[in-house]
């Protein structure tokens, strides 16, 4: 009896510490992060400008209804959702691909594996900028569609035309983070059984079979993860859109929810607006990474 | 049958070379671009747009390094931006690193009331986008005073949910055996978190202080608000800048997105080895 008393005192002074290894972190957590969303929430129920030392204004959902109402959110919506479902499924299809190209090759993998990563280790800016040359009128984009098409001295106006412009911004962002997502591919498929392959394989599945049927069903945790982070990452795309906007490029195009948050908030200073937005956005997220979870809960994964 | 073998070997050389074709046709998409970089932050403006281009240059024009550093208005704040940008990301990506093992410690190999829900907040937490908290954050921050100080780029970013996460992940690994035999030794814990665990948690570490200080290294958004003075701003916005104004000089141009590259080149091939560990690590807990 005694003992036991003593051993949950040990337990108890051991969870102390645990409490005290874990406050600092949630004492920020409460203020950084669970407090301002909290108040973006709050808000963006008023309408406040943020130069004026004015007392913000309670118009209940008012907020909401102008945006539901402007043009311009619905833009933005729009060319959000064309730059994600565009770069999200370039992405996804592509780095699965590649990942798989490079895991049959026995040679140059690790080299394969660098270079595909390099463009991750430049920053988002750098890409913009980078890309924004090749792009001009005179740069590489159109020499190279030129020289395939046969059509030499053409400008596709890359920056200018809205279609061409948004297609730019997720060719740069593709190229930015492929990569990275392919090592995790890799990475999946490492951790697949090779007997499992293998066994297939010798019941005569052809390779296409054997990728359907056996890779790919295995390979579903990986997906449901690259799904998740690939689509959070290209909802909140902000850089290249602000630095080819900046460069001159019109905004209308590519003016995705983040670049619409920031010029409401900084430029224009509608502080209730832009909070407002940027709800908007946080639940579209919460709703796509709900989606995912229970499409690929449906299907549970075993090895069996 | 031989027949049969031929037409198969012969089938499957043409996939090797299909998916050759492939790999190397996305090699020129990757690599093209940062070729393009560094052979035209060596040329002066007129040879960088000339058609076709051409991917040798000329002769080296390190001026443009020089106009990188000396910035279009002669006032050298490349090197102010950089020491900020160094400064920032180093000490955001140190102290990221130390509370989130501490956190992640703490969640992976104690049990208190309230676990359950603090590890909840935590992953919540991690849905958070920026753009959301932004906003306050702003207000928070410039009516504490900290706009344009290096407090207001640091402090809302000294530790992160993910890495809390990425930290427990990889402690829960952790053998308690090794924990109770220093306890046993007469170990406090915090000597334990200090000489047992931190030691041993190398590749996660290394993880986290590489994607840490990426993301630190890439952050325009946050700067573009909190530092309107050219003293306080970071690379990012000042390669922004140079962007702006790029029909004056692409060459230069290129040659500061280089040099604004190097500190991450460095850090990623001194750390790469861990990172591929890491990057299994990361899978392996998937979502």
């Amino acid at each position: 009896m005694r003992r036991r008393r003593a051993r949950r005192g040990i337990c108890e002074r051991r969870g102390r510490w645990g409490w005290a290894f874990v406050l600092p972190s949630l004492v920020f957590f409460g203020l950084f992060s669970i407090y301002p969303v909290l108040n973006a929430l709050y808000l963006s129920f008023f309408q406040k400008h943020l130069l004026s030392s004015a007392a913000p204004r309670f118009i209940g959902f008012g907020n909401y209804q102008y945006l539901f109402q402007s043009p311009t959110f619905w833009n933005s919506l729009k060319v959000t959702g064309i730059f994600t479902g565009g770069t999200f499924a370039m992405l996804v299809g592509l780095s699965l691909v590649l990942a798989l190209f490079i895991s049959s090759r026995k040679r140059f993998q690790r080299f394969l594996q660098l270079a595909f990563f390099s463009p991750a280790v430049v920053s988002t800016v750098v890409a913009a900028a980078i890309w924004l040359l090749i792009f001009d009128p005179r740069g590489i984009a159109n020499q190279l569609v030129n020289t395939f098409a046969g059509t030499p001295g053409v400008d596709h106006r890359w920056l200018v035309a809205p279609g061409m412009l948004q297609f730019a911004t997720m060719l740069v962002y593709v190229w930015k983070y492929v990569g990275y997502f392919t090592i995790i591919f890799i990475a999946g498929i490492s951790s697949i059984p090779r007997s499992l392959i293998e066994a297939a394989r010798v019941d005569g599945a052809s390779v296409w079979q054997t990728f359907w049927k056996v890779t790919f069903p295995l390979l579903k945790p990986t997906t449901l993860l690259v799904s998740v982070v690939a689509m959070i990452q290209c909802l909140r795309t902000f850089s290249t859109q602000y630095l080819f906007s900046q460069a001159g490029s019109p905004r209308g195009p590519i003016d995705v929810i983040t670049l619409n948050v920031y010029h409401t908030a900084v430029r224009t200073f509608q502080i209730g607006r832009a909070s407002a937005l940027s709800i908007i956005l946080f639940a579209i997220m919460l709703f796509l990474s709900w989606l995912q979870f229970r499409v690929a809960r449906s299907e549970e994964v075993s090895y069996l | 049958m031989r027949q049969r073998n031929a037409v198969r070997r012969g089938r499957s050389a043409l996939a090797t070379a299909g998916v050759w074709l492939v790999l190397g046709v996305v090699l020129v998409y990757i690599l093209g671009p940062l070729v393009f970089m560094v052979t035209a932050s060596l040329m002066p403006a007129m040879e960088v747009t000339r058609i076709p281009y051409r991917w040798i240059p000329q002769g080296f024009h390190w001026q443009n390094y020089w106009q990188a550093i000396r910035g279009n208005d002669g006032r050298f704040f490349f090197v102010r931006n950089m020491v900020n940008s160094l400064f920032v990301a180093t000490t955001i990506t140190l102290s990221t690193v130390v509370l989130s093992t501490i956190t992640g410690y703490g969640l992976a190999k104690f049990r208190f009331r309230g676990r359950k829900a603090v590890m909840l907040l935590i992953v919540a937490t991690m849905m958070i986008p920026f753009q959301v908290v932004m906003i306050p954050l702003y207000i928070i921050t410039t009516s504490l005073g900290m706009q344009n100080s290096y407090a207001g780029l640091i402090v809302p970013f000294l530790v992160n949910a993910f890495g809390v996460f990425l930290m427990r992940q990889y402690l829960l690994t952790f053998p308690d055996d090794i924990l109770d035999a220093a306890r046993i030794d007469g170990a406090s814990e915090v000597q334990i978190l200090w000489r047992v665990v931190f030691p041993s948690s190398w590749p996660a570490i290394a993880t986290l202080a590489i994607l840490t200080f990426r993301s630190q290294w890439d952050n325009l958004i946050w700067p573009l608000l909190i530092a309107q003075s050219r003293e306080m701003q970071t690379i990012p916005i000042y390669i922004t800048l140079f962007a702006e104004e790029k029909f004056t000089d692409e060459g230069a141009m290129m040659a500061t997105a280089v040099l604004a590259s190097l500190p991450m080149v460095l850090l990623f091939f001194g750390l790469s080895r861990y990172f591929v560990g890491g990057a299994q690590l990361f899978s392996a807990q998937k979502g």
